[in-house]
């Protein structure tokens, strides 16, 4: 039997119907665009010509958490209402009358947002190129960091789908993804942080179980990753996951997270005559 | 269809109960539907019609109670269920950006058509459809009765034996109501089994075969029509046109004991006689020699109207 993702195909074909689609890809490249000319004028104005020779060691960690803020803003969007739209539209009857499983709607959908974060860090790679082409970059190092956005979008996706699937509001359901992302990027640094200081606050020193706290912590974040990556940047002192590196870390501890919310979103949709 | 449905009704509910919180939605209904019938759910807002139709159509679980579909269990077996019903609700959204072809072509990979299949039978159903024409429209540029249409072709894509139609004329204009009941009557020549709800009773009146009576959740009449009608009915209805004063024909018919009611609309009385059916000439052999002047004397069936004003008590639930 010839089958494909049927609410796949459809959610791309709605996705890129339409000025939105390419209102946000370009506002994305431009945002991107203009602020890397800007760091480049005030570098090639203020700076040496040893570091305008090797721009590309500034430019693309820039670049880079740019790109990792807009994703924690817009990623969570494109899925976030997946199922509470449908539910808004009254689709969701027909859809679930239907033989679609939850496997497909859960894959179609997700996989449907994650297209179009593909093609959003697709659209930044003519940028990294140029910041390649200013020196100081290691191509392996940037690969990295495109993984842990890569991955990062993923696991933000999956976290708005399992709130799409549990709030009946679209808006709602957005708000409370976005502020998940904000959990995830912000709070656990700031509690990370906070143990820092509790652990600097001991008499006899740092206590080490604090300390290991924080490195853990740091772990999941998407944007220590990223700065694990680049070169000069202290390593977190802990003991427990010392010799792994950061980003190795926080892609995992992703990975999980987004099989947790996946899983969720299955179980949801398969008991779906228990909520419909 | 499951091993038992060539014996089996098509549609089947036994005690059916449903709860919303502490509150009874549906109160213990019990009927069956057999293979090709027509079925008219007919009922107020509230009755209970859509919330019965969302558990056959496996959306909603029963609180109790078993209902069946061609043999399978609509709570254990819901995708076999799926595979062999079409349902169309009361109210419903279309994805307003694809073309007429694409909302069609993603239903039916929903269904698990091939490529082959599909274009088969999106050609198919909007021909039967009459919407050919709109094959490459915008959704969001069709007419509501269209999308109406539209939405009654996707549910007859993977050509299912049974379908399940919420009120499928509602918020339509005279003409496209008219287009809907005609296409339902083709869909009950192609030999499917039909349970359409409605509350407005000469809809249902011109093509259902059987008709279940809902109010406040319960069943009060299920069956065919011309079963409850002789059930409920009771006494035979007369239209008895005269020239001259009604009044005088109304006093000879307060004579007989047999006449129970006679109300009088214009020239033409209706009288509930409670005689013997096959004696009824005697009341027209009475008039006549009473003097009274008859243009027409014959015998009324009872409609769905009647049926349904006897039935009902006008609880809302």
């Amino acid at each position: 039997m010839d089958y494909y993702n049927p609410i796949l195909i459809k959610e791309m074909r709605t996705r890129m119907r339409g000025k939105r689609a390419f209102l946000v890809l370009t506002g994305y490249v431009v945002t991107l665009s203009l602020i890397l000319g800007l760091i480049f004028l005030v570098l090639s104005k203020n700076a040496p010509s040893s570091i305008v020779n090797q721009s590309g060691r500034v430019l693309t960690p820039v670049l880079v958490y740019v790109q990792m803020s807009l994703i924690c803003l817009i990623a969570p969007t494109f899925s976030a209402s997946a199922i509470s739209s449908e539910r808004e539209q009254q689709t969701f009857d027909l859809l679930i009358a239907s033989l679609a499983r939850p496997t497909t709607i859960v894959f179609g959908k997700v996989g449907a947002a994650l297209s179009y974060l593909l093609l959003t860090l697709f659209g930044s790679l003519p940028l990294i190129a140029l910041t390649y082409s200013f020196g100081g970059v290691d191509l392996g190092d940037v690969a990295k960091a495109y993984l842990v956005m890569l991955m990062s979008g993923v696991t933000f996706c999956s976290l708005s789908f399992l709130w799409s699937t549990l709030i009946r509001r679209g808006v709602l359901a957005q708000l409370t993804s976005l502020i998940t992302v904000i959990f995830l990027v912000a709070a656990m640094p700031a509690l990370a942080l906070f143990f820092s200081a509790l652990a600097g606050s001991f008499n006899g020193g740092p206590s080490t179980t604090f300390l290991n706290m924080v490195d853990l912590l740091m772990r999941t974040n998407p944007f220590a990753a990223i700065a694990s990556l680049i070169p000069g940047v202290p390593p977190i002192p802990g003991a427990w996951l010392g010799g792994v590196p950061v980003w190795i870390c926080q892609v995992l501890f992703y990975l999980l997270l987004t099989a947790l919310s996946l899983f969720l979103s299955y179980r949801r949709l398969h008991r779906v005559r228990n909520w419909i | 269809m499951s091993d038992n449905a060539t014996s089996e009704p098509m549609i089947k509910l036994e005690n059916v109960i449903k709860y919303y919180k502490a509150f009874p939605a549906v109160n213990d209904i019990s009927f069956e539907i057999g293979k090709g019938e027509v079925f008219g759910f007919i009922g107020p807002n509230g009755a209970g019609k859509t919330t019965t139709i969302k558990m056959l159509a496996t959306l909603m679980l029963p609180s109790e109670g078993k209902l069946t579909i061609g043999g399978y269990d609509v709570v254990t077996q819901p995708y076999e269920v799926r595979r062999i019903i079409g349902y169309m609700p009361d109210s419903f959204g279309v994805y307003e950006d694809l073309l007429a072809w694409e909302y069609l072509d993603y239903f039916a990979a929903l269904y698990h058509l091939n490529p082959t299949q599909r274009k088969r039978a999106i050609d198919d159903v909007l021909e039967l459809t009459d919407l050919t024409i709109k094959r490459n429209a915008q959704v969001m540029s069709l007419s509501r009765g269209m999308k109406q249409r539209l939405c009654l072709a996707k549910t007859l894509l993977h050509d299912p034996a049974v379908l399940l139609l919420d009120e499928p004329a509602s918020g339509l204009d005279p003409h496209a109501r008219i287009e809907i009941r005609e296409l339902i009557r083709e869909l009950c020549r192609m030999g499917k089994t039909v349970l359409v709800s409605s509350h407005i009773l000469t809809e249902l009146a011109d093509f259902c075969t059987s008709i279940g009576i809902i109010e406040a959740g319960r069943v009060l009449a299920a069956g065919r029509i011309d079963e409850i009608t002789e059930k409920l009915a009771g006494n035979v209805m007369i239209e008895i046109t005269v020239k001259g004063d009604t009044a005088i024909t109304l006093d000879v018919l307060a004579e007989r004991p047999e006449v129970k009611r006679a109300t009088c609309d214009g020239r033409t009385i209706h009288a509930e006689y409670a005689g013997q059916a096959d004696e009824i000439d005697e009341l027209l052999e009475y008039l006549i020699n009473r003097g009274v002047r008859v243009l027409s004397f014959a015998r009324t069936e009872a409609n769905l109207e009647d049926i349904f004003l006897k039935v009902t008590r006008g609880v809302v639930a």
